[in-house]
């Protein structure tokens, strides 16, 4: 993990212990999630449906207060500031949805979307406006010729386009995600990918990528984190994730999403997993119900967060995993 | 030759639109064989629903015309039935799965009526029978509490189970033809897998054949052996899916395949973007229509239609293919 505080390798965002219980009593639906993000980076956050990675994203931006833990964005408590900094915060940190035939006002003009955040934050002046509306529309591919048009003019590839140069204007420095093109097809998820692509080299945004599909995840990210059940099982640079794989889940994950049934799976064991909680001791492991590599105190105890450091891999990051096996690897080590 | 289990011959789907003629499915024909799996892949919009429809005359009467020169189930051309006649066919002889079992289940009713209310419909048989039936199928979908299950409501499952639920629907019967529209396009990669392997292994079961109709050629790739490719209401390349990932032949298999991002140990290839967009069905460029995105287009390319290059009415329709 990189040192909070250390200058210019200060992460630009930071999650530390944040959890987050939408129904009193039930599972948090965040539990205890620390992560950091590199500026100039881009951590992939993946994991089923339901496994907390909106909740993280909502959290972020201070859209659900969480019941606790600390989101640092250049080292300053989100959390904590005033509604005047928390504005100036969010205006350096936007959003972009799933689903843009949603997240885009049907009674505004692309021009008046592009508009209402330069209003709001008080960027430029009513001369100015317009220009940098029309400079981010020509970002993300469209022309003078979207400004008047409404939404529902335009193709799902190219509203998303839209929201994601509503996501722009601002000049934001971290761009959330989420599921950005999960209900896309394949031909205008590869152009906007390639939009994604050219805004992380061209203008050095930093993204938390939220999604459920990893080949998605390879092509963008330089991170790759993992939520199973509200807790984070592993960060790994994603060359590290993708060549080894850390945490069991992390494995299982990655057999589904080349198409293959990891071994050992069944259908019950997969009801049981789409299912409440099925280990009633909560010291336990999340995953230790359907891990095939289980060791007996992983039904007991729950393990913490290892860093595996190995190789050059420090020159993206140390991979780490909050898994059992690894502690049975460090204590052999010393 | 032995007989397809589905021959749907020179299928054609339009809407009017202010009194022009709006082709959505154009004069496509294709078979599938018992027992095997075929998919039908493209862009939203292109027809693949529309095509699935129509084979099942689930298409509103008034609003869309249809034609074809036939479509047969084991060799019995079911294009021509009366609606009572045809009813008697769905659900027995051919069953849909479709996309969002969540809006297909009915809510008010328990899963086990559903299923039980499909066999009883063709079928009839006493309670104890329709019931036992019903548990037999829920257990040969996947579910192992076939008791608990049968008794769940719709919102009591999760979006997994749901589709699971609806697969035992269509397979109650034993039907000889399997529709699957865009079963799996709803879940996430752990699910999607699971249902998939489940549908395989009920197809294989059965000895049914399964139209498949997705966006993502990945995951027809690991359920069909053949494979449509089809581009506003056309089929634009038609063979077995190792051929197409292998050597796509029409420049917009070979595009579609470009744009699908994969996983890799290794840097990955990035992917590549189809230039343009997918035309209106309303403002279809004449020619083949895939020539104004098509970088290999020709002169010809934009005033005739290329006819597909294989005998057998497979191949690639294309004048340039790759």
């Amino acid at each position: 993990m990189t040192m909070p505080g250390h200058i210019g390798n200060a992460p630009l965002l930071e999650v530390r212990n944040l959890s987050l219980t939408f129904h009193k009593g039930k599972q948090p639906a965040v539990d205890r999630v620390s992560f950091s993000i590199k500026a100039g980076s881009t951590v992939g956050l993946v994991g089923a449906s339901g496994a907390g990675k909106s909740s993280v994203a909502r959290a972020i931006l201070q859209l659900v207060k969480p019941d606790s833990g600390e989101i640092l964005f250049k080292g300053k408590n989100i959390g904590l500031m005033d509604p005047r900094a928390l504005k100036t915060a969010r205006q350096s940190i936007q959003m972009v949805f799933q689903d843009p035939s949603v997240s885009l006002s049907p009674k505004r003009t692309v021009e008046q979307t592009l508009m209402e955040p330069l209003q709001h934050f008080e960027i430029g002046d009513a001369e100015s406006r317009p220009e940098k509306a029309l400079q981010i529309l020509r970002t993300v591919g469209l022309d003078q010729s979207a400004m008047h048009r409404y939404p529902h003019q335009f193709s799902s590839g190219q509203q998303q386009r839209i929201a994601i140069a509503r996501a722009l204007v601002t000049d934001p420095e971290l761009l959330i995600a989420d599921e950005a093109v999960a209900s896309l097809d394949v031909s205008i998820q590869a152009q906007i990918l390639l939009l994604i692509q050219k805004l992380q080299t061209e203008l050095g945004i930093t993204f938390l990528f939220i999604s459920h599909d990893l080949a998605v995840i390879r092509q963008i990210a330089s991170e790759v984190a993992v939520l199973y059940r509200g807790q984070l099982l592993e960060q790994s640079p994603a060359d590290r994730f993708f060549s080894q794989p850390a945490h069991p889940y992390s494995k299982t994950l990655l057999s589904f999403a080349k198409g293959e049934t990891p071994p050992g799976w069944t259908g019950d064991k997969w009801h049981l997993h789409r299912g409440q909680r099925p280990v009633d001791e909560p010291s336990a492991c999340v995953f230790a119900a359907f891990c095939p590599d289980k060791l007996p105190k992983c039904e007991s105890t729950e393990p913490a967060m290892f860093s595996i450091e190995s190789g050059n891999q420090h020159v993206t990051g140390p991979q780490c995993v909050k898994c059992h096996l690894y502690d049975e690897v460090n204590s052999h080590d010393h | 030759m032995k007989t397809p289990a589905l021959k749907v011959d020179d299928l054609s789907v339009w809407f009017e639109k202010s009194g022009v003629r709006v082709p959505v499915v154009d004069h496509i024909s294709f078979t599938i064989n018992a027992g095997d799996a075929t998919g039908l892949v493209g862009e939203s919009g292109c027809g693949k629903t529309m095509t699935a429809m129509a084979i099942l005359g689930l298409l509103p009467a008034s609003g869309f015309g249809v034609s074809c020169a036939g479509i047969e189930i084991n060799g019995r051309d079911i294009s021509r039935l009366n609606a009572s006649r045809r009813r008697a066919i769905l659900g027995r002889d051919i069953a849909i799965i479709f996309q969002q079992p969540a809006t297909a289940l009915d809510p008010v009713f328990t899963i086990g009526q559903q299923v039980g209310a499909v066999y009883r419909r063709h079928f009839g048989g006493g309670k104890k029978q329709v019931r036992q039936t019903m548990l037999e199928t829920l257990e040969s979908v996947g579910f192992k509490q076939a008791d608990d299950i049968a008794a769940a409501y719709p919102h009591q499952l999760s979006g997994g189970m749901r589709q699971l639920a609806m697969i035992a629907m269509a397979t109650v019967c034993k039907p000889a033809i399997i529709i699957a529209d865009e079963p799996t396009t709803a879940l996430d990669g752990s699910t999607r897998t699971l249902i998939l392997h489940q549908l395989k292994h009920l197809q294989a079961l059965h000895r049914a054949a399964v139209l498949f109709i997705s966006h993502d050629l990945g995951v027809v790739r690991q359920i069909c052996r053949n494979v449509m490719v089809m581009y506003c209401g056309r089929i634009m390349e038609s063979t077995d899916c190792e051929s197409l990932f292998s050597h796509a032949r029409h420049p917009y298999s070979a595009g579609l395949l470009s744009c699908i991002p994969r996983i890799s140990a290794g840097r990955p290839e990035p992917v590549s973007a189809i230039p343009g967009q997918v035309p209106s069905a309303g403002d279809l460029p004449a020619g083949c229509h895939f020539a104004p995105r098509c970088t290999r287009a020709e002169a010809r390319c934009h005033d005739s239609v290329p006819e597909p290059d294989d005998q057998t009415g497979g191949g690639a329709a294309c004048f340039r293919p790759l």
